[in-house]
């Protein structure tokens, strides 16, 4: 009698006190400056003053009607879809090369990290330099090769692959490594099985990995997705720091849009709207990752 | 809106244990706890600074003066530095004793002079005329309260190649330089010429930021009237400084380098271009960026008179502890000794009036520039200065006319389109 | 020889092993990834003038050790050091235990409001971090640990993304009839979470810790809000390194590259175990 009591309050009660742990410390630290930025952004709030006069929704309203904020959606969207796609795919295809019998595996799998290791503050110079149209290392490649120089951070197209690359260059040994630890939960039983049935290997990564870790890769597409929106470490640092993206914010993504009007302006009612709509954005983007990645399931 | 401390804490606590409290708690003391404790008896004294004051070998000597004090400097770059200091402030929490502020944004804390102690209650009268009196009030509220003192000044000047002027055939003796441009229209002319020699990969001046700049600097108006209204779209001078700047850059005469990026500092010791407005500061940027360019360059006048870009103020928040001690400190570094011992070491420059007939300042020389006198340059160009009014948001408001000179050299937008589209950012920022 | 069974055994041979070109876009892309740790190396040994040089140098030059003395001389480096690893090493630590909790719970378990809770996880890596900023340092402020690494750790000590992470990794890995089986032979909750999810969530587990640890040790934007200089991390001291009208670029890469080392000493000695972990999985599984 005690024991299947026992039983029924372990089964039913104790998961809770597995999650309490996140949702107690969430509650206690992202929840509180959560919910503060709703309240900031329904008032004129200047962190430069005292008096914060309550304004209702106009925040959201200017928002809406701001030609640049939909610049910055545009551009977010834009980057994120360069640097996204190839960035997963490539990373599927690495992890599917390093969970083959390589030679050197350890030494591979942690070159992966490198870019992860490598500190921000080095990022931001060594990419400046290398995309410097006068004397930057990538326009003088091109040079040897006969093509002219370009501006890199002038253009929109221009300045969208210059930050994709440094993203992909950044996150794609991170996304790598997910997938490898998900591919060895895949049984080895089913690649034999397929080696004999005579299976390339492009096929078996087709066929047998990638149905198998789709948990794992939703997840990835997801968190890409959710970083992407908030894209601002590498736009910030291609523009020099400067949180207007370039001389017609022609890479100013909603982050650098937000922290423009939150830490530039000191603006915080208006950054705080702008923190809540991005939140309802990115809701419905990764929404409808979901969506297509279950469609393409099922199909 | 004030946090429930009652709640909060037993909750963190809670969080804390349940999560390994031993390794976060014990190992989180000990390196904040040495940080703290360390002073002592002493009165410890914080000031943060951005860039580069020149202070460290004067916080020694005032500690040798001083042993009850201990100075600590937080140093970051100036964006970061400031963005701290409105934080700290708004929240009431983490703001040094003494912050320095730069022209451009003390316009932004003037608007709320009650963060910050009023000098003169603290004996800052007393000094008023150690400064010209448009320094001493550019850092003053409009009310009347004493938020600043003074530590560097701009003033402008000319630096130039004289190894690519030697090149175009064009003089390089700096008294004859200075004669070419008097006015911006000489400059633009001379520019001409140096163009039609046509000299590979070089350009004449390095982009359109730091020329607008500084002819704008020269207008007696700039971007506000004193009464903080902005003025931009109906003082003639902005625009005329907008047009000047997109002549220039028709004639064929701009490096269409953007300022502050790689391409901008390899600029300078690569030759890209042969001439840049200097305020004081910028020698230091050359000296650092082109370091095997010395002897290259050489500094002659500024066309178009004298002109301010930048310096900086140290202010007193009020959430500081010490603020007589802090003051002493603020008075000392500013005082017209130290700026000259700053001034020779580092090139910022002093703004303080006796310095400026003072053979300590004017006597000296810098080897980099040629031994060119740019003690006595940039004292004629302070001297007479009158420097411009600045208002709370002059600085983003120079940045949307920056990027509309930009997008005119990159053949995105004509002038106009770029003028009104700029127009447009200004209201949005106000 | 018989040409025939000679190419048999060569396809055979390509498909159990793989080819050159696996090794050359594996180079590349080693090489590609190492390249701004070395150049960091590279332009920190020499002196500014060496970034602008195209084409670039290659090498080395002598000046490494003097622009680390200069690093170590103008901020209290080793005081940054020590902190980074204490705080990258405490959010690491209760990140991967309340990540593994709870993805447990989430994966494994069913209880009311399941999936409305686990959609809220999801749902909070939405929040744009930077905002978080103001109400999150008043908060701190409140308490009083502005300036020490509680403020640093506290904000991270769970993360969302960890719980997800967890959680899509345990309900791939881990068989329902694994589950069963457990409680059919009378396991306990706890019983099963110790003794079957534990050391089958281990290469995920390893995985994460070694991303957070990453994460931790470059993560600058808020350290840099709540630290002063006297008492930095890494990042804040490398701040104050970059912070300067002109920046002096080989001193900083200098700075970074002992900013990083610690971090490849730890990715060289624990990325061994790592990866052994991960394979020790792949056994079990």
């Amino acid at each position: 009698m005690l024991r299947s009591w026992l039983y029924r309050l372990d089964t039913k009660a104790s998961p809770y006190l597995y999650i309490l742990p996140f949702f107690a410390l969430f509650a206690a630290l992202s929840a509180f400056p959560l919910l503060y930025t709703g309240w900031v952004s329904l008032h004129d709030w200047s962190l430069l003053e005292d008096e914060h006069a309550f304004l209702g929704a106009a925040n959201y309203l200017t928002l809406l009607a701001d030609p640049a904020f939909w610049n910055a959606l545009f551009n977010t969207v834009s980057i994120l879809v360069l640097s996204t796609v190839p960035q997963l795919l490539l990373a599927l295809l690495l992890a599917h090369l390093l969970s083959g019998r390589l030679r050197g595996q350890t030494f591979w799998r942690l070159s992966l990290l490198l870019p992860n290791l490598t500190s921000v503050a080095a990022v931001a110079i060594i990419f400046g330099q290398l995309f410097g149209r006068d004397y930057g290392l990538v326009n003088w490649v091109l040079g040897v090769f006969g093509a002219g120089q370009i501006d890199w951070a002038a253009g929109t197209a221009s300045s969208h692959a210059a930050i994709s690359a440094m993203v992909i260059w950044r996150w794609t040994g991170y996304n790598a490594l997910i997938y490898l630890a998900a591919m060895q939960a895949v049984p080895q039983s089913l690649h034999e099985a397929a080696i004999i049935d005579g299976a390339s290997s492009l096929q078996r990564l087709r066929k047998i990995t990638i149905p198998a870790i789709r948990p794992t890769i939703i997840f990835t597409v997801i968190v890409s997705t959710i970083g992407g929106m908030q894209m601002f470490a590498e736009p910030l640092l291609f523009g020099g720091g400067q949180p207007g993206g370039g001389n017609d914010h022609q890479f100013q993504t909603l982050t650098l849009y937000l922290f423009e009007a939150g830490f530039g302006r000191f603006d915080l009612g208006f950054a705080s709207a702008t923190a809540w709509v991005m939140f309802a954005l990115v809701l419905v983007a990764a929404a409808v990752n979901y969506l297509l990645i279950r469609r393409i399931r099922s199909t | 809106m004030r946090l429930q401390r009652g709640l909060l804490v037993p909750l963190l606590l809670l969080a804390v244990t349940a999560c390994g409290g031993g390794t976060s708690g014990s190992g989180g003391t000990t390196p904040a706890a040495s940080g703290a404790a360390g002073g002592g008896a002493k009165t410890k004294i914080v000031i943060g600074t951005f860039n580069d004051f020149g202070y460290q070998s004067l916080y020694q000597e005032y500690e040798k003066a001083h042993p009850e004090i201990d100075i600590v400097e937080r140093v970051a770059a100036a964006e970061e530095h400031h963005r701290r200091v409105a934080t700290n402030l708004a929240t009431g929490k983490g703001a040094a004793d003494i912050e320095a502020i730069e022209e451009g944004w003390i316009g932004q804390f003037k608007a709320n002079p009650d963060k910050f102690h009023n000098l003169t209650e603290l004996g800052a009268d007393k000094l008023a005329s150690q400064w010209p009196e448009w320094k001493w009030k550019t850092s003053q509220s409009k009310d009347g309260r004493q938020l600043g003192l003074g530590t560097d000044v701009g003033g402008l000047a000319m630096c130039y190649r004289t190894d690519l002027f030697a090149k175009a055939g064009l003089p390089t003796d700096r008294e004859q330089v200075s004669r070419l441009w008097s006015t911006w229209d000489g400059y633009i002319e001379t520019g001409k010429k140096f163009a039609a020699a046509k000299l590979p990969k070089t350009a004449f001046f390095d982009g359109p930021i730091v020329m607008y700049r500084a002819i704008l600097g020269q207008a007696p108006t700039g971007l506000y009237a004193t009464d903080d209204t902005v003025v931009v779209e109906t003082n003639p001078e902005v625009r005329a400084a907008f047009d000047k700047t997109i002549e220039a850059i028709g004639a064929g005469l701009s490096a269409k380098i953007t300022a502050w990026s790689a391409d901008w500092n390899a600029g300078f010791q690569r030759g890209s271009f042969a001439t840049i407005a200097c305020p004081a500061w910028m020698m230091a940027y050359i000296q650092e960026q082109a370091k095997n360019a010395a002897g290259k360059w050489d500094i002659a006048a500024i066309p178009g008179g004298t002109g301010n870009w930048g310096g900086s103020f140290l202010t007193l928040p009020k959430q500081g502890k010490n603020p007589e001690a802090a003051f002493a400190l603020a008075s000392w570094l500013t005082a017209p000794e130290q700026q000259a011992k700053v001034f020779r070491a580092k090139g910022n420059f002093p703004s303080t009036n006796k310095l400026y007939s003072d053979p300590v300042i004017t006597d000296f020389v810098n080897p980099f520039f040629n031994d060119a006198p740019v003690g006595k340059i940039f004292s004629q160009s302070v001297a007479t200065m009158n420097a411009q009014y600045l208002g709370p948001k002059a600085g983003d408001i120079n940045t949307a006319i920056n990027n509309a000179l930009t997008r005119v050299e990159q053949g995105k937008q004509t002038p106009d389109e770029a003028w009104n589209q700029a127009m447009t950012e200004v209201k949005k920022i106000l | 020889m018989d040409l025939t069974l000679a190419r048999v055994r060569h396809a055979r041979r390509r498909v159990r092993r793989p080819g050159r070109l696996a090794y050359l876009t594996l180079a590349a892309v080693a090489f590609f990834s190492a390249f701004p740790l070395y150049y960091s190396v590279v332009v920190g040994s020499l002196d500014n003038s060496a970034l602008g040089q195209v084409p670039p140098p290659v090498l080395p030059g002598p000046n490494l050790l003097s622009n680390i003395q200069r690093v170590f001389a103008t901020v209290p480096f080793d005081l940054a050091l020590l902190n980074t690893a204490v705080v990258a090493g405490a959010i690491t630590f209760s990140q991967i235990l309340s990540s593994t909790l709870a993805g447990f719970a989430f994966a494994k378990l069913r209880f009311r409001g399941r999936n409305g809770l686990y959609l809220g996880v999801v749902a909070t890596m939405m929040v744009p971090t930077q905002l978080g900023i103001i109400p999150l340092y008043m908060m701190m402020a409140e308490i009083g640990w502005i300036d020490t690494l509680y403020a640093v750790i506290a904000p991270s000590l769970v993360s969302a993304f960890g719980v997800f992470f967890m959680a899509q990794y345990l309900s791939g890995a881990i068989p329902g009839e694994l589950i069963e089986a457990a409680r059919v032979d009378g396991c306990t909750t706890f019983g099963l979470f110790w003794r079957v999810i534990l050391p089958l969530a281990r290469p995920a587990a390893a995985v994460l810790g070694m991303l957070t640890f990453m994460n931790a040790w470059n993560d600058f934007f808020w350290p840099l809000v709540v630290l002063s200089p006297e008492n930095p991390t890494v990042q804040v001291a490398l701040s104050t390194v970059s912070s300067g009208y002109s920046v002096d670029y080989s001193f900083v890469l200098a700075a970074t590259t002992v900013g990083t080392l610690p971090l490849l000493v730890v990715a060289a000695v624990f990325g061994r175990q790592i990866i052994q972990g991960i394979m020790h999985g792949a056994l079990k599984g």
